[in-house]
């Protein structure tokens, strides 16, 4: 199980894959405010990059991921243009 | 050969196919848009792959031709003949370079030469252009460029204030490609030196409604490793990504053309497998080792089954099914190898439209059955005769404009190209309606070559005597034309056609066209042979090889000078005993002699075997190790016991 609730944090782990994005859209959309949790995510899919990137969920992190942290963390954090 | 380059070769080929059929439908249809973009995807992919190799001169002839799709799909130019003609000479040409690069692993030595000739004729078109439009940079910079370098502009300048070069990417992943296992994200991780990194939704999402199937990304990255070793990490979505170096400090660039067009249906491959021959026929001889190891099982249960009577029958119920399943598997790694002919006639169209430009003759060339399918090796080996039978057509059959219109035939002359399954093969006709044969002329032309005797030659009804055209040295062409008489005439047809394990007949009616038929194997791997008895020993012949067989009393043989001969209606047939053939000692004759005749006509020839003992389909092996080489033998094959049969060429022995 790569995505769980926990409270009102959802926790990303391990390797996420893209079967990965819709429950955690579901659990995204179910209620809003949701965090998501990337301290114990390895790699992320494209797919669930992608919901990130549309939701802009508050994160929790460090990402323990280096590439996520280095890369992804920022674009996803950043206030969407426009 | 490296992986990639084997990778490269395959889907070049597919590439310059799919833009010389988008090209050729292009012309025919200017306003298709479609193929417009499918033409230029083909060309930009193909320079893409060309790039990772470092083939330059080949690189930059397509970079031309890609100049040149873009300036008809931003309007500043027309489709007509004077751009389709160059583009599709690069093309022709880049083709001829791939399977250069597949025999020598390199471009022939005249690449650059010719590709700079073919770059030229590309740019002429444009050139026209250049003088009422603003000249246009040899390689424009995307479109989607200023926008990253301005925001990337930091990382830029502290990358170049180091001395670095930067490369810069694009990457917008179909949006399916999550269904075909693609992880976009993935690549992005493996880009080397990655300075920068932007990423943002193609499109909108309408509200509330995120397809998590789809990507709906854009990709943007900067670094600063060669654009060739960031393009390499994209290899097998080249067509998706654009990339470029950047080469001034200034974010500030011309505006460019129009980004490509993605996604669109036409010309996408279907989702599927790529396995090269070798691995199924490899996957073949397993399936045959397969069948010998079930038949040492037959042994040791026949052994054991006087002590074990039960235990053997259950034993022998399981060998009949591992027997059973062994030949299903066989049939379907057979039907494997099995390929549409469309992968033959498809590369037809634009060979046989150069042909008719040259000859200055028109004709239309209709393919039919395309989706008919038969062995890997007969749909290749297809080619080479079907591009000279429709030379011959356009060269010999179709006349020229004036003679058609004289002969109240529309100028346009027609060949149909059509395939056809016929009782367990493949028919394949080439129909022209042209001038047809004259049975006088070949008549005429036969005799002043002695390719028989002339009353021989009299002998003959018109339809057989315009089977001559077959005959080795046979060609009436009053004049050679750099098409079709390069001293390879029919013959060539012929043999290529036998090699196949096929046959080629030819109807004509003087005046309103000709027909030439090819009827061929499905399956090349698979061979009826007749088995024949010599002494103990058994021996394989392919039945095409056998005329008919007959049964001779001996009395009816007569001695010809040094050898023998019978009488087979009415005609006298020499008479050659198999273990003569083969140089060994002959058994004493019975009173019926078994014969096989092979050839026909005056050809004929007799071969005295001990008996037959029945035919069967073999999967014949050619010849390898000790035996390669050996004159008279076609190859081995495994009977179904597990016995290695030769598979005899009758023809090579008699010599």
């Amino acid at each position: 199980m790569s995505v769980r609730l926990e409270g009102s944090v959802i926790r990303l782990e391990g390797e996420c894959r893209a079967e990965d994005a819709e429950p955690l859209l579901s659990l995204l959309q179910e209620e809003a405010g949701r965090v998501v949790d990337l301290t114990s995510a390895v790699r992320l899919h494209t797919a669930v990059i992608q919901v990130l990137l549309a939701l802009r969920p508050p994160l929790a992190g460090p990402a323990g991921d280096p590439f996520l942290a280095r890369w992804l963390a920022p674009l996803l954090a950043a206030t969407p243009p426009g | 050969m490296s992986d990639l380059l084997e990778q490269f070769l395959i889907e070049g080929r597919e590439l310059a196919q799919q833009a010389t059929e988008d090209l050729l439908a292009l012309e025919h249809d200017p306003a298709d848009e479609a193929r417009l973009a499918g033409a230029f995807r083909a060309v930009h992919t193909l320079k893409g792959s060309v790039a990772v190799f470092g083939f330059q001169p080949m690189e930059r002839t397509l970079h031309a031709a890609e100049d040149l799709l873009d300036a008809i799909r931003a309007g500043h130019l027309a489709v007509g003949r004077e751009v389709i003609n160059p583009l599709l000479d690069c093309i022709g040409t880049s083709e001829a370079w791939i399977e250069a690069i597949a025999h020598t692993g390199r471009l022939p030595d005249d690449a650059p030469a010719c590709g700079r000739r073919l770059e030229e004729a590309l740019q002429v078109p444009l050139g026209v252009d250049a003088a009422s439009s603003p000249t246009r940079p040899a390689a424009p910079d995307p479109a989607w460029l200023p926008d990253l370098a301005m925001a990337e502009a930091p990382a830029i300048a502290k990358a170049q204030a180091a001395g670095r070069r930067v490369t810069a990417l694009r990457y917008v992943p179909v949006p399916d490609c999550f269904f075909l296992g693609d992880d976009p994200m993935a690549l992005i991780r493996s880009v080397p030196e990655l300075i920068a990194l932007r990423l943002r939704q193609r499109e909108p999402w309408p509200e509330g409604m995120i397809d998590p199937f789809t990507c709906n990304l854009v990709i943007e990255l900067l670094s600063t490793a060669e654009e060739e070793a960031v393009r390499q990490v994209f290899r097998f979505v080249s067509d998706q990504v654009d990339t470029t170096t950047l080469t001034t400090p200034s974010p500030v660039l011309p505006v460019p053309p129009e980004e490509p067009a993605r996604g669109d249906p036409v010309g996408t491959t279907g989702r599927s497998l790529r396995v090269d021959t070798v691995r199924i026929d490899a996957l073949l001889d397993l399936v045959g080792e397969l069948i010998v190891a079930k038949n040492g099982l037959g042994h040791l249960i026949a052994q054991m089954g006087e002590a074990e009577p039960r235990l053997a029958r259950a034993l022998g119920e399981s060998q009949a099914e591992i027997g059973a399943l062994a030949e299903a598997m066989h049939r379907t790694v057979l039907g494997v190898r099995m390929t549409p002919l469309a992968r033959t006639f498809r590369r037809l169209p634009r060979l046989v439209r150069e042909a008719a430009s040259g000859l200055g003759k028109a004709a239309a060339l209709d393919i039919r059955g395309e989706a008919v399918e038969a062995d890997k090796a007969i749909v290749d080996g297809l080619f080479d005769p079907l591009l000279h039978l429709l030379r011959n057509a356009l060269d010999h059959g179709i006349e020229a404009p004036a003679a058609r219109t004289e002969a109240g035939k529309p100028v346009t002359g027609r060949i149909t190209l059509e395939a056809r399954s016929e009782g367990g093969g493949v028919a394949v006709e080439v129909t022209d309606d042209g001038r047809g044969i004259d049975p006088a002329r070949i008549r005429r032309a036969a005799k002043e070559r002695r390719l028989m005797p002339e009353a021989a030659i009299d002998a003959l009804d018109d339809a057989a005597a315009i089977q001559l055209i077959f005959q080795p040295g046979f060609s009436t062409a009053s004049a050679v034309t750099a098409l079709s008489g390069r001293g390879v005439g029919m013959d060539a047809v012929r043999t290529a056609v036998e090699g196949l394990g096929g046959k080629v007949s030819l109807a004509s009616r003087p005046g309103a066209g000709s027909t030439v038929r090819l009827l061929l194997p499905q399956g090349a791997s698979v061979t009826t042979v007749l088995l024949v008895r010599m002494g103990t020993e058994v021996f394989g012949v392919p039945m095409e090889a056998i005329a008919e067989t007959a049964r001779i009393p001996a009395a009816g043989i007569l001695p010809l000078r040094q050898g023998e001969a019978f009488v087979l209606r009415d005609r006298t047939v020499p008479l050659v005993r198999l273990p003569a053939l083969l140089d060994r000692p002959a058994g004493p004759r019975g009173d019926i002699a078994q014969v096989l005749v092979i050839g026909a006509g005056a050809e004929r020839i007799g071969v005295e075997v001990d008996g037959f003992a029945g035919r069967t389909d073999v999967l014949l092996r050619p010849l390898a190790g000790l035996l390669s080489g050996m004159p008279g033998l076609l190859g081995t094959a495994l009977l179904g016991d597990g016995q290695v049969l030769m598979v005899l060429d009758l023809p090579e022995l008699i010599g």
